[in-house]
């Protein structure tokens, strides 16, 4: 499916910058000349490089691709071969440059020097992000680990919760609890025989304190206990 | 043409034309103005569009160097570029396209990670910029980095080659990108 594309061309004030530069440096008569000239040198050193980048285009285009198909990893290695055969053609290059003009041993010191500082900061920014990567590794760890612990008490919790209602729906318990409840009843059958026998036989109880404490006792209601 | 060439076309003289393919047109834009005020001593000429196949009826000077814009807060920026990638003509990944991640300032709002424009950047073998197209400065230097290597790849700067160029600045990033 083709996609719509804008396109802007902005020719017309790149232009007038371009241009700018030059000609507006036109002061005087004898100026413009000057610039011409520098502008005539200028093409001349471009269109020699552009001259050298299509030969070495043609260069290349001579030699055949191989034409079967090569698994990717294979293409992978093919590739980091050939850059280090570049990297490898340029250090010769650049020696033999050195070799025949020492003044640039300055400017190649200064970027040797820069680029054990690029090094360097490139190994600390490398190093910080590692310690960034561990610190976030151990949060997950934490949390994973405070995950797990609020489950166990969770469970615990819910264990003993259980506990408790089996405890209470057991059957021992309930048969203990039915004959619990027996035994009460019979112990308030006896008391109020005892109640109905005193009674029954009309003696006064209020006069004597121990008897009276019996009768009082008698009245406990046991269910309550 | 539905696949750009870098050759197709002879070089217009003292002219250097760029290529900038993103989904977001005002980014876009705001670095196109950045990049025309910048000093140059050859005409800039950049060309802004959504995504690739450009239609081939519009008479276009020789491209000397693409950009991928690449928004990390949009997943789609980076499904559009994938797919202009294929428009592209192996030549030109030798040191004439290149890679531009915006969006990396605010983590919260990234939905595309950073390894994976890392990724992509080394499978294409083209460098990668980071740069955050909505801040003034970043975007002013940025254009002036852009405008270098526009020069360099239009041919106008002896000695360097945008092959060169791409091997320069390949050496200081590869050593770690194994281990991520």
């Amino acid at each position: 499916m083709e996609k719509p594309s804008e396109e802007q061309a902005a020719a017309e004030p790149a232009d007038s910058v371009g241009e700018g530069g030059p000609s507006s440096v036109a002061g005087g008569q004898a100026a413009r000349p000057k610039d011409h000239m520098t502008l005539l040198l200028r093409l001349r050193a471009q269109t020699k490089q552009q001259l050298l980048e299509y030969k070495s285009m043609v260069d290349a285009n001579e030699e055949k691709t191989p034409e079967e198909i090569i698994p990717e990893k294979q293409i992978e290695t093919k590739i980091e071969d050939l850059e280090n055969e570049i990297e490898e053609v340029k250090v010769a290059f650049e020696m033999k440059n050195l070799a025949l003009d020492s003044v640039l041993m300055d400017n190649m010191k200064h970027v040797l020097k820069l680029n054990k500082l690029i090094m360097k900061s490139q190994q600390e920014s490398w190093d910080l992000e590692k310690t960034l990567l561990d610190v976030r590794k151990k949060r997950f760890e934490l949390k994973q680990a405070s995950e797990s612990k609020l489950l166990e008490i969770q469970t615990e919790k819910n264990k003993q919760k259980d506990d408790l209602d089996n405890m209470e729906n057991s059957d021992k318990i309930k048969a203990l609890q039915g004959n619990l409840q027996m035994e009460i009843q019979i112990t308030t059958v006896i008391q109020h025989v005892f109640q109905n026998l005193i009674l029954g036989s009309k003696v006064n109880w209020a006069e004597d304190s121990a008897f009276k404490e019996t009768v009082l006792q008698l009245e406990k209601n046991l269910t309550m206990i | 043409m539905s696949v750009l060439r870098p050759q197709d076309q002879l070089p217009g003289l003292n002219a250097a034309t760029i290529l900038l393919v993103g989904t977001d047109d005002a980014l876009l834009q705001q670095l196109a103005d950045a990049m025309l005020k910048e000093d140059c001593a050859s005409t800039l000429k950049v060309h802004l569009a959504q995504s690739l196949p450009l239609p081939s009826n519009v008479n276009r000077p020789r491209i000397d160097l693409i950009v991928f814009v690449v928004n990390l807060h949009s997943k789609y920026s980076l499904q559009n570029v994938e797919e202009s990638l294929h428009h592209v003509d192996a030549t030109f990944f030798l040191g004439k396209v290149g890679f531009l991640a915006t969006g990396a300032g605010q983590d919260n709002h990234c939905s595309i990670h950073r390894n994976t424009v890392l990724r992509l950047a080394h499978t294409y073998r083209s460098p990668l910029f980071f740069c955050d197209l909505e801040v003034e400065g970043f975007r002013a230097t940025m254009a002036q980095r852009l405008v270098r290597m526009l020069q360099i790849c239009a041919g106008h700067v002896p000695g360097v080659s945008a092959l060169n160029l791409l091997s320069l600045m390949r050496s200081s990033e590869n050593p770690f990108l194994e281990d991520v």
